[in-house]
């Protein structure tokens, strides 16, 4: 594993993210000095290993409604809201 | 003496004997923090009036009565601002309480402030806030470490008695070394993290900084414990930590991991962290080498995992549900887009652009896969070490505080930073920092000893009986 030229804008397309042309050049040189670090892990052998899995659930809570935020909290935050719905920019044309 | 410079131990016997009440400590802090924050920067927000109101009515029964926290601003407590440093949440206020907040209130103790972090706790030096940097009170033109930056500044400095902090590389630790307090990173699933903004779930943990170990014990007593809410948490049964304070460790196995002992590190801190095993060694604990050979991955793993984690967790700062929108989106890709790219600073966006990138297609199982597999292997170690040793005695950083702007431009530096704190975030252990020493130029040392999974009395036992033979945790910064 050599580190691979990462095409910064598509990666941060992915993410939603918008980078300015300073940020593309410096992020580029900055992600492809950390992703030279990380090739050291190409040389540990791992063949029968298995990935680490997030720790067994030690109790799964009883399937019973308990009081939750109301709606009210809930929409708190909200930056738009109408009827107690999030106002959005309009998804479709 | 002022009571700000008293431990909460103290503090609780002066408040129970009626000698003192809650708003006489509040006054002391509150004339400290005038005198200091502006200098330190150490909180986001204060609590004057709701803390001194809550000083009044406060019930001194009750395990930490009439005692002000902090808490690190990841931390959501009902109708406060939780900024995480960010642009992006600026405005939101929490519509509800961590569980680890509502412990504390159960407990009996008084919101004292918010503390700056490195933005959504990402960084080693509080440089990376939104808000503005924090300084180390010993000397202000150095760094407090980071993430909890501001956690420890303000413990160390004399203008917090204890304040909460996050750790997910050793956000609690380092900054605690690095300003000259007692930092706790309890053992993943010993301490609920909901209520915790999210950062790397698989490895974030909340913990109290202090000046001591005993208000350490403390703290831990109150926050841990099984939380439906938090999967995650550990359901053994609620324990108090250092209840029997004898001071000795007789008999302790205490290994001394030789990857932590690097060729080059920084004398002082080589020098202090060998004459800390050596004081065990002469009180009755035996010295063991260990190995944990998988250490020098540690730092790649960590970076990848943490930020694949990250990436996914901070999708949900879309402008959509609460903090900051952007203005005159076209449509709600627009959205996505101009309110992320003006709410993250710069690091964040980093990370998020990282964990993305191992993620993608075609990169995912040479960078995320390999990573999940080679931090079986870091757990392995620690499992194996563990046969042979009761504790693990270790730097919590390989130098003291360095000075203000020397890597911000450099991440992979700053990232190297974390060398001896990551690990035990990967394999999920509890560990702990404490002052071991000071350089010639009067800045903090410290030391870490790492306990086997859920031993925290025992980590708590051994850094106890060090801290009490020696003075260090007595000093104070220049004012």
């Amino acid at each position: 594993m050599s580190a691979p030229q990462i095409n910064i804008s598509d990666v941060a397309s992915l993410a939603r993210l918008t980078l300015t042309p300073d940020e593309t050049a410096k992020f580029s040189a900055q992600l492809s000095q950390i992703l030279g670090h990380m090739e050291t892990l190409s040389q540990i052998a791992t063949g029968a290993v298995p990935e680490v899995t997030p720790p067994a659930q030690p109790a799964l809570r009883q399937d019973i409604p308990t009081p939750s935020l109301s709606i009210e909290a809930a929409l708190s935050n909200a930056p738009a809201q109408a009827n107690d719905l999030i106002l959005v920019p309009r998804i479709l044309e | 003496m002022s009571l700000a410079y008293e431990t909460i131990a103290t503090l609780r016997r002066r408040l129970l004997s009626k000698e003192i009440h809650p708003r006489d400590i509040l006054k002391d802090l509150f004339t400290q923090i005038d005198a200091r924050e502006k200098t330190l920067h150490a909180y986001t927000y204060l609590h004057r009036e709701s803390a001194l109101a809550a000083a009044e009515k406060a019930d001194l029964s009750l395990p930490l009565g009439g005692i002000p926290i902090a808490l690190k601003d990841n931390l959501n407590a009902l109708g406060d601002p939780c900024t995480c440093a960010s642009k992006i949440l600026e405005g939101y206020k929490a519509p509800y309480d961590a569980t680890a907040v509502s412990l504390l209130r159960q407990a009996g103790s008084i919101l004292l402030g918010r503390t700056n972090m490195d933005e959504f706790a990402m960084g080693s030096s509080t440089e990376n806030s939104a808000l503005g940097l924090t300084r180390n009170p010993w000397d202000p033109t150095r760094i407090p470490g980071g993430s909890s930056g501001g956690s420890a500044a303000a413990v160390a400095g004399r203008i917090a008695l204890a304040a909460l902090g996050s750790d997910t590389g050793g956000s609690i630790r380092q900054p605690a070394a690095l300003c000259g307090c007692v930092g706790l990173k309890p053992t993943y699933g010993r301490v609920s993290r909901y209520g915790l903004v999210a950062f790397a779930s698989s490895l974030d943990q909340i913990g109290p900084l202090t000046r001591t170990v005993e208000d350490s014990a403390l703290l831990l007593s109150v926050l841990a414990g099984h939380d439906p809410r938090d999967n995650t948490t550990d359901l053994r049964p609620p324990e108090k930590f250092l209840t029997q304070k004898n001071g000795s460790v007789q008999g302790l196995r205490v290994g001394l991991p030789k990857e932590y002992f690097l060729p080059g590190m920084d004398s002082e801190t080589e020098s202090a962290i060998r004459s800390a095993a050596d004081w065990f060694k002469k009180n009755g604990a035996t010295l063991v080498d260990v190995s944990l050979p998988h250490t020098p991955t540690a730092i790649a793993v960590y970076y990848i995992l943490a930020t694949a984690e990250a990436s996914a967790n901070l999708a949900r700062f879309d402008g959509v549900r609460y903090g900051r929108r952007a203005t005159d989106a076209r449509d709600v890709l627009d959205l996505y887009h101009r309110t992320r790219s003006e709410g993250f600073g710069a690091e964040v966006k980093r990370r998020i652009i990282l964990g993305t990138f191992v993620l993608s297609q075609g990169y995912a199982d040479a960078y995320y896969r390999q990573a999940q597999k080679v931090r079986a292997l870091l757990r392995q170690d620690f499992e194996k070490a563990f046969t042979q040793c009761d504790l693990l005695l270790t730097p919590t950083s390989p130098e003291p505080a360095f000075p203000l702007g020397e890597r911000t431009q450099d991440p992979l530096k700053m990232y190297l930073a974390d060398v001896f704190t990551i690990s035990t975030n990967l394999a999920g252990n509890g560990a702990i920092s404490l002052p071991c020493g000071f350089t010639k130029s009067n800045l903090p040392i410290g030391l870490q000893l790492i306990g086997p999974r859920f031993g925290e009395e025992t980590i708590l036992r051994g850094a106890h009986a060090f801290e009490q033979a020696h003075d260090f945790f007595q000093r104070l910064p220049p004012s």
